[in-house]
């Protein structure tokens, strides 16, 4: 009887251990910037994330931040977190994240809308003692698309810390000519002839917008942190919205166009059915295994709109370091954000990992424009914007594009083109909540 | 089971009735307490000290003592702003001399949420302890004036092991169920109750109550722009369409399945059970997001129908207008795949729960039925079924709540592959296919709109209590269990 009783409150015991731990799933990480460091003779703790290709590099790069602060005890982590998913990770609790982490341009508008991020320009005084450098000096080194696409409202917000990450064209030259892929109309065709097919996702509000981009529509941010978007208007070029979704409609019925999903570009690629494709340095790689020879890459075509040729527009996007508001050594994160992605540190990052640079003196470089994919991305740049939208903007843009490459919507039909601009742009417009 | 049979109207009855007892007993403690039962009030130990339980009396002192320092140091913090959810917005200023954020004294509307609850929750729990001895210190009274022996602290102990075991064991599990199951909930009920989105995030933002608007908002009263009423009615009309196709096929199928391995002719039953237990094996998520790529778009599926034909031969009738067959991105298509795909999942574990009651089929009546001349359909339809469904009834509805939750088997299938078309459900970041928890899910995960999550899944656990409640009483009511004896 006692043995039951024993083994009975055994099993109930693991039961309300086996609850805590189902429990226990949101159980923060340590926050390694605690202490109260700071004086010089104590030990700074930092915690840093970047990609997972990246860390053998980040781990280099940080011996060398050491070595370059002797007279300062250093205790620095570094941790694996995804530029594309950093947003998701830090705003789910902004006190435990790391001090400085990497992401992709798009998310800044979300991560400074939770006051997340550091503003470089009040850390002057730090970057000026230690990295001997100004934030002027900064933004003078790198690129003006990358400072202007870190900065809100003028504020420099984060370090950029590569380019390209915008997309373009990818094209087999052994089918396609370059003056072929100069514009939709002839690429179709010369893809056609060879029984081969053009790739683009359209079903995302980051490629489909290219269209309206290059048309001479915008977005923006209001104050009210709301979409400021117009593409449901008349551009500042003259066109319409409708007439912009005409264009679309017709590339995506031609028979040479295919639809991609969006995140299925690569598994495409490697299909092997393409000649051509719209993506970024991303794919370099993918692309010149499956082109062979033919690899080649240029800025994206010109399409037709209403008669003449437009040049397509894009999304040019950066990875930018961030530091973290809540950082315990906000300072010190600075510097070492700062030094990750100094002018030294971008080479190594570019021969390492063959990203496209930001700061001006490396992306002149001979090895840098010798890319082909950095150079079609840096040629494409040209045309390129920066996109603040909203979070609101997403999934109607996507719903918009999805409509266009299932062809829902006929292009001699104006009305119900006119609706679905009236009802995206209403969708990309709403409060945020 | 004499207990089970009463209605619950009666049961609420008798519920009220004990915690109306309950304070009748302090009441009478209270008035006809000594001074020592009455000052026990103010010192928790002193009634037992007065009849020379000092251990309780000292447990009893150290735990008041324990929650009035609780009260003062910790819940003095949150509990006065819980009203305003904090005032005080996070503000930093750097200071090159130390390289630090000087920061305020900043409030963080969550963690005053969340704290602010646990303090009620312990302070609910020592209310009770406080009212339960009083009473005790007034049966420790009567007893002494009785003349009666008043246990010492070691038979207390002992009878914690014998006599009231049952309360020895209960005590964790009830503290694991409040800390971990009742406070999330609460928690979340409450956030239904404020703006807690994306631009209202702590630390750095404040959030504050705003009554029923989330509630108003979820059911089409909301601003200009949103539809969110809209989408939420076309997704609980498909969660509920969902959970009923996907209990009902499985369960279906699993019996029908384990008729067809246990029948006499089948050659190696053994082997074909194992086959489909395989099912089981593979864990959902490798296998769902494998079916999601072979039914993708360009998937292999779609490749072997453009190469027989079948795709160009869909698209003549006019059934599709894309040159691949949308199994998993096109409503109708997709919602039918789904079911489909959750049979193949869903089919193995029926059909193991069908198997173990199968074997326990009287074997008597199915064999009196056979001598009257019973045809296998109506042995099937009269005394298998039944038999079947009483056993298995309270699965069923478990299994229903279940698939209205099933997060698994949707998320995988659709996410990346399903783009909607339908512009109003895409304005509020919702697709066809979605069930409750699915959009609950992507709008914390993606959008941070924690309010309108928290308003949904209320929603989700009414649907869910309400369902199970009246299901259970129809099922347990009435001697069913006797019709198989």
């Amino acid at each position: 009887m006692r043995l039951k009783k024993v083994l009975a409150l055994g099993l109930v015991g693991a039961m309300a251990i086996s609850m805590a731990a189902c429990g226990k799933t949101s159980s923060s990480t340590d926050n390694g910037g605690s202490g109260n460091a700071g004086t010089s003779n104590e030990t700074v703790s930092l915690r840093v994330w970047g990609g997972e290709e990246d860390q053998n590099l980040l781990k280099e790069l940080v011996e060398k931040f050491k070595t370059t602060y002797p007279d300062q005890k250093f205790n620095i982590e570094i941790g694996v977190e995804s530029e594309s998913t950093a947003k998701d990770t830090v705003l789910t609790d902004v006190e435990a994240a790391a001090d400085v982490f990497a992401f992709a341009s798009d998310q800044i508008v979300d991560l400074n809308n939770a006051k997340a991020l550091a503003n470089i320009e009040d850390m002057d005084a730090a970057l000026q003692n230690y990295a001997k450098k100004s934030v002027a000096d900064i933004k003078a080194a790198n690129g003006d698309g990358s400072v202007e696409a870190a900065s809100i409202d003028g504020k420099l917000m984060a370090f950029p810390m590569t380019g390209g990450n915008g997309y373009f064209l990818y094209y087999d030259s052994s089918v396609i000519s370059e003056e072929d892929a100069a514009t939709w109309d002839t690429l179709l065709a010369a893809a056609d002839k060879a029984g081969k097919k053009v790739g683009m996702t359209l079903a995302s509000g980051w490629y489909d917008a290219s269209f309206f981009y290059g048309a001479g529509f915008t977005t923006g941010l209001n104050d009210d942190g709301t979409t400021a978007i117009d593409f449901n208007g008349t551009s500042k070029d003259g066109y319409t919205g409708v007439q912009v979704t005409q264009s679309m409609l017709n590339i995506a019925s031609n028979k040479a166009f295919m639809a991609i999903a969006d995140g299925d570009i690569s598994n495409q690629i490697a299909g092997g059915t393409l000649a051509a494709v719209v993506s970024g340095t991303w794919d370099a790689e993918n692309a010149q295994k499956v082109f062979g020879n033919g690899y080649a890459a240029a800025k994206l075509p010109t399409y037709t709109l209403d008669g003449k040729q437009v040049q397509q527009g894009s999304v040019s996007g950066y990875k930018f370091l961030g530091v973290n508001a809540y950082s315990k050594n906000v300072g010190w994160a600075t510097v070492l954000a700062e030094f990750l992605t100094n002018e030294e540190s971008q080479a190594t990052r570019f021969e390492q990992r063959q990203l496209a640079p930001t700061n001006k003196k490396v992306a002149a470089s001979d090895e840098v424009s010798k890319n082909v994919a950095i150079a079609a991305s840096a040629a494409q740049d040209a045309y390129g914007v920066i996109q603040t939208v909203s979070a609101k903007y997403w999934d109607p843009a996507k719903t918009f594009g999805e409509m266009i490459a299932q062809g829902s919507i006929s292009a001699t039909d104006e009305k119900a083109i006119q609706d679905a601009l009236d009802t995206m742009v209403e969708g990309a417009k709403a409060a945020v909540e | 089971m004499a207990n089970n049979k009463k209605t619950p109207s009666k049961a609420i009855g008798r519920f009220f009735k004990g915690i109306g007892g309950f304070f009748a007993e302090f009441g009478t403690a209270v008035s006809k307490g000594d001074i020592f039962t009455k000052l026990s009030l103010i010192w928790m130990g002193a009634g037992y000290a007065r009849h020379k339980q000092f251990i309780k009396a000292a447990i009893m002192t150290v735990l008041e003592a324990a929650v009035i320092l609780f009260s003062i140091l910790f819940a003095s913090q949150y509990v006065p702003k819980f009203g305003t959810l904090g005032t005080v917005q996070a503000e930093m200023i750097f200071d090159p001399v130390t390289m630090k954020n000087i920061m305020n004294d900043y409030d963080n509307s969550f963690k005053i949420l969340l704290y602010s609850l646990i303090c009620f929750v312990v302070w609910i729990a020592f209310f009770f302890v406080w009212i339960k001895n009083t009473i005790n210190s007034y049966k420790i009274q009567v007893k002494a004036d009785k003349g009666e022996h008043i246990n010492t602290f070691i038979e207390d102990i002992r009878m914690y092991k014998d006599e009231k075991f049952h309360i020895t064991l209960l005590t964790l599990p009830v503290l694991g169920i409040v800390i971990f199951t009742v406070i999330p909930i609460l928690l979340l009920i409450l956030v239904a109750f404020t703006n807690y989105d994306q631009n209202h995030m702590p630390p750095s933002s404040l959030f504050s109550w705003v009554g029923l608007s989330n509630f108003v908002k979820l059911f089409g009263g909301g601003g200009m722009t949103s539809t969110f009423g809209y989408s939420f009615v076309r997704i609980l009309g498909w969660t509920l369409l969902w959970a009923f196709f996907a209990t009902f096929t499985t369960y279906i199928g699993g019996i029908l399945l384990s008729l067809l391995i246990n029948n006499k002719r089948t050659k190696l039953p053994k082997l074909w059970r194992t086959l489909f237990v395989v099912t089981i094996a593979v864990p959902q998520f490798v296998s769902l997001l494998l079916v999601r790529n072979f039914f993708a778009n360009g998937g292999i599926v779609n490749t072997f129908c453009k190469a027989i034909g079948l795709t160009g031969w869909l698209r003549d009738i006019g059934l599709i207008s894309t040159s691949y067959i949308p199994f998993l991105s096109a409503p109708g298509w997709a919602h039918v795949m789904i079911i489909l795909i959750n049979i193949w999942i869903g089919v193995p574990y029926q059909m193991l729960i069908a198997t173990g009651v199968l074997m326990n089929l009287p074997a008597d009546q199915i064999e009196s039925a056979r001598i009257d001349g019973a045809r296998p359909r109506q042995i099937f339809a009269k005394i298998t079924m039944p038999y079947m469904l009483f056993i298995t009834g309270p699965t069923l509805i478990t299994d229903f709540v279940k698939n209205i939750n099933n997060f698994n088997v949707i998320y995988l299938l659709t996410e990346g592959v399903y783009t909607t078309t339908n512009q109003a459900l895409a304005n509020s970041q919702a697709k066809e296919v979605d069930l409750l928890v699915t959009w609950l899910f992507r709008l914390t995960q993606d959008y941070y709109n924690y309010k309108m999550a928290s308003a949904i899944g209320i929603v989700v656990f009414i649907i869910c209590a309400v369902f199970t409640l009246v299901a259970f009483n129809k099922m347990i009511k009435g001697d069913r269990e006797e019709t198989f004896q």
